[in-house]
């Protein structure tokens, strides 16, 4: 047993802070806010030029290849910034699932255009009230040179200005992974405003003709490479909650420590600091969850159930934390010149996506179940 | 970053639990079947205690020099998470948290008396800490020690000292310095045997377990029984207290219980047909208890694994103690409620439940949130300590 995190893990992590800390000032994020696509693309360049986008793509196809470890504190550090960049659907679940699980000629193609922040491939997992990749509704028909793809997804991230975005589909029984160039015949995307404020797209599909070149996985091979987007995604997100929670309440404890009623500090009374005291236990308890699902899927080992886990405690956190610092700084909290409501609105997100706690335990309760049953015989 | 146990510390895991299984003898069982001697004293409990000082499982956290084998914190926690799963009244407070202090501090003579007797597992010292009037303040108590001649007479009272009524000695916190001013500087520490002139005690029941008020009435303690400098007692004491917590909050003892009740669940018949593990409210408790204790093994092993790279860091020993307190108690509750009216049903009773073993155990568990520490200090210290918040009044 080792909590250690290697010297070079750690000094990604501070470079990408220092990238992110640059970029991220009120200012900057409130221009960013007016323009139609919320995408910081001067910061996606410098963390492509830093290697930074590259954590989790292998050397040779332009990476650093420091693993998915690796990867997770990069979203946790895009967390604490609240940075207007698409690491988790174009890291994680797009570059991370074409990694292990797409062709030769495909990381050929694809990867080294993520790693260095020229090219972007996003991911569009989640269709209306479902949020399992690996059982969508999306259809897909085989034909000549490739399939033929219909349905609706939801809520993608710059669907617009991506290369591809990473999608699944079921062809009879069989599930089928593709990349589909938002730009085909067939594709219409729709503008959908989403918590954060951001425009994301729903994604509609008639008949999409999608060439062999794009099918990234068929069969077997696909429910895996569907499995593993899923669970490396909620890890990223909860790994993501950690940097927006810790953040939130590091704020907040600076607010009442500064903040003066009835002639001192608020922070000072116990009902208020036990509050932000209790935001620490929060984010204490989730870092844990989140780097133990983290190391399990970087070290390829079985990680189900520690990612549900943590994506429960994912949700669990930033909904307490977040309503607690709004709270904490009674009307200032809410002033959108005052920069907490980008974090509770972020927070909110992060815990809606991929799986709520709700669903999720009984997910989890689910399969208590199976496994016990199984065992009494 | 790898949070597993490692294929040694497994087989350590193994070796404690069979180990342990020995040492809970039916006779133990039956014994600790009388509430006065569930937490130890009886003779079957010392017999078993003296059986591992025998075989040299006492004492490993300590030094070589005094019989220790100088295991890790991980080792330590994994030895202490299986003894405590094994329900065996083990005393972790003498052998973890005085002794060694007692051995870095008291005199020669009575440390071989005291640290031999431990090893050999036939001593058992009860903690004098607090009184009727300090609990949380502990620095206020007022148990005096004044000096005569060559020896130290001892007048106060002590309360909830806990296993006071089989303890060959009392760990003695006792003010050595009446000036009010200097509330920690003033006190210091003793260790009274228990049969000696002027040590009386009557019992406390508790929702819970025993416990007892004990009295010191002009008691002459030599000297020699001092332990430490003479109005340096606060750093003995705070120092034991951190340790004091690493023992109560283990995940072994809370995970059993979690595993019992699901085994429960799948093969007893639910109302309405299936079992009642098929119930989703069930499910749904089952799941809660799971994810929240997840966290209590990683919290367990990322303390232990801290501590052998170097000092606690204060907030993240509070952060543990609060999380793993509350969380406790939440456990206990939603257990209980799968097994509704039947958990109701206490130990020994015809239809209790896994023996009433849950319905004990939160009785032990409102304890937990004000022991050890009460939560609400532990959250002044997270506030402080971890986000630089000013004190509060
Ligand atoms: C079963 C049992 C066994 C015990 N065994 C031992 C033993 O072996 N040896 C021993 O020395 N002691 C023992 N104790 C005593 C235990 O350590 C005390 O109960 C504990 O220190 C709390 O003190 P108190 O009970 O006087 O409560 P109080 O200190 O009076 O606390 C009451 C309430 O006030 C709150 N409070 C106190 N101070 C503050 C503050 N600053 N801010 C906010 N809230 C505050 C507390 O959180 C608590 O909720 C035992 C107690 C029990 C019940």
């Amino acid at each position: 047993m080792d909590f250690t995190i290697s010297e070079e893990v750690n000094s990604a992590q501070q470079l990408a802070q220092q990238i992110l800390a640059d970029f991220t000032d009120v200012d900057k994020l409130k221009a960013l806010e007016q323009q139609e696509e919320r995408f910081d693309k001067a910061l996606w360049r410098a963390l492509g030029e830093a290697g930074l986008l590259g954590l989790d793509i292998p050397e040779e196809h332009g990476g650093t290849g420091l693993g998915f470890y690796s990867l997770t504190t990069l979203c946790e550090e895009a967390g604490r910034t609240v940075a207007p960049i698409p690491v988790v659907p174009v890291l994680v679940s797009a570059a991370g699932t074409l990694r292990r699980f797409g062709s030769g000629a495909q990381k050929e193609h694809w990867l080294g255009g993520i790693a260095s922040g020229t090219t972007l491939v996003t991911a569009a997992l989640e269709e209306y009230l479902n949020d399992d990749p690996g059982a969508p509704s999306c259809s897909a028909q085989k034909m000549d040179g490739g399939y033929s793809l219909s349905g609706t997804k939801i809520c993608v991230c710059l669907a617009p200005s991506a290369a591809r975005i990473l999608v699944s589909a079921k062809a009879g029984d069989e599930l089928i992974v593709a990349l589909v160039d938002p730009r085909a015949a067939g594709v219409s995307l729709n503008a959908q405003v989403v918590t954060t404020g951001e425009t994301r797209h729903e994604l509609v599909m008639d008949k999409v003709q999608v060439p062999t070149a794009d099918i990234v996985a068929t069969g077997r091979e696909a429910a895996a490479a569907m499995e593993w987007a899923l669970l490396a995604t909620r890890t990223a997100l909860a790994a993501m909650a950690v940097g927006v929670c810790d953040k939130m309440m590091r704020i907040t404890g600076s607010y009442t420590s500064e903040r003066e009623q009835f002639g001192r500090a608020i922070a000072t009374f116990q009902a208020v600091s036990h509050r932000v005291a209790d935001c620490y236990i929060d984010v204490e308890c989730l870092r844990l969850v989140t780097q133990q699902a983290a190391s399990l899927i970087d070290q390829g080992r079985p990680a189900g159930e520690a990612v549900t886990m943590a994506k429960i405690w994912c949700g669990d956190v930033t909904h307490r934390v977040s309503q607690a610092s709004q709270h904490c700084h009674g009307g200032t909290g809410v002033d959108r010149d005052y920069p907490l409501f980008r974090y509770c609105e972020l927070a909110r997100q992060i815990e809606l996506t991929a799986g709520s706690s709700a669903r999720l335990t009984g997910e989890l309760g689910g399969e208590i179940c199976a496994q016990h049953l199984a065992k009494a015989g | 970053m790898n949070i597993e146990l490692t294929a040694q510390q497994k087989a350590l895991q193994l070796e404690v639990r069979e180990y342990m299984k020995t040492i809970m003898t039916p006779e133990l069982l039956e014994e600790m079947k009388d509430p006065e001697l569930k937490e130890g004293g009886g003779p079957e409990f010392r017999k078993q205690y003296a059986r591992m000082g025998a075989d040299g499982w006492i004492g490993l956290s300590w030094s070589k020099e005094l019989g220790g084998k100088e295991l890790s914190h991980i080792e330590q926690y994994i030895f202490t998470d299986e003894v405590v799963r094994s329900g065996f009244a083990y005393p972790f407070l003498t052998t973890e948290a005085v002794t060694p202090v007692i051995a870095a501090n008291a005199n020669p003579e009575v440390r071989e008396e005291v640290v031999g007797g431990v090893r050999q597992g036939k001593v058992t010292i009860a903690i004098g800490y607090s009184e009727p009037n300090a609990g949380t303040d502990l620095a206020s108590l007022t148990t005096r020690a004044e000096r005569d001649g060559d020896d130290w007479i001892i007048n106060g009272q002590k309360m909830w000292t806990s296993l006071g009524n089989f303890a060959d000695y009392v760990w003695l916190a006792a003010r050595t310095d009446p000036d009010v001013s200097k509330k920690h500087k003033g006190l210091t520490m003793f260790l009274v045997p228990t049969g000696i002139e002027g040590f009386s005690l009557t019992p406390v029941h508790t929702l819970g377990v025993r416990t007892n008020a004990t009295y010191y009435s002009d008691i002459r303690l030599p000297d020699k029984y001092r332990v430490g400098e003479v109005n340096g007692g606060w750093k003995l004491i705070t120092g034991q207290l951190n340790i004091e917590r690493l023992s109560l909050f283990t995940h072994g003892q809370v995970d059993s219980l979690y595993q019992e009740v699901c085994e429960w669940a799948a093969r007893t018949d639910a109302p309405g047909g299936g079992k009642i593990i098929e119930m989703p409210w069930v499910q749904h408790n089952l799941a809660r208890v799971k994810t929240g204790l997840e966290v209590v093994k990683l919290i367990c092993w990322k303390q232990a694994w801290s501590m052998d790279q170097g000092p606690l860091n204060m907030a993240d020993a509070s952060v543990a103690k609060v999380y793993s307190s509350e969380f406790f108690v939440e456990l206990y509750r939603m257990l209980l409620e799968v097994m509704g009216q039947a958990g109701t049903i206490a130990r020994y009773s015809p239809g209790a439940v896994l023996q009433g073993k849950i319905e004990f155990r939160w009785r032990v568990g409102a304890v937990l949130t004000f022991g050890g520490g009460t939560n609400e200090v532990q959250r002044d210290i997270i506030a402080m300590a971890g986000l630089w918040m000013p004190r509060t009044r």
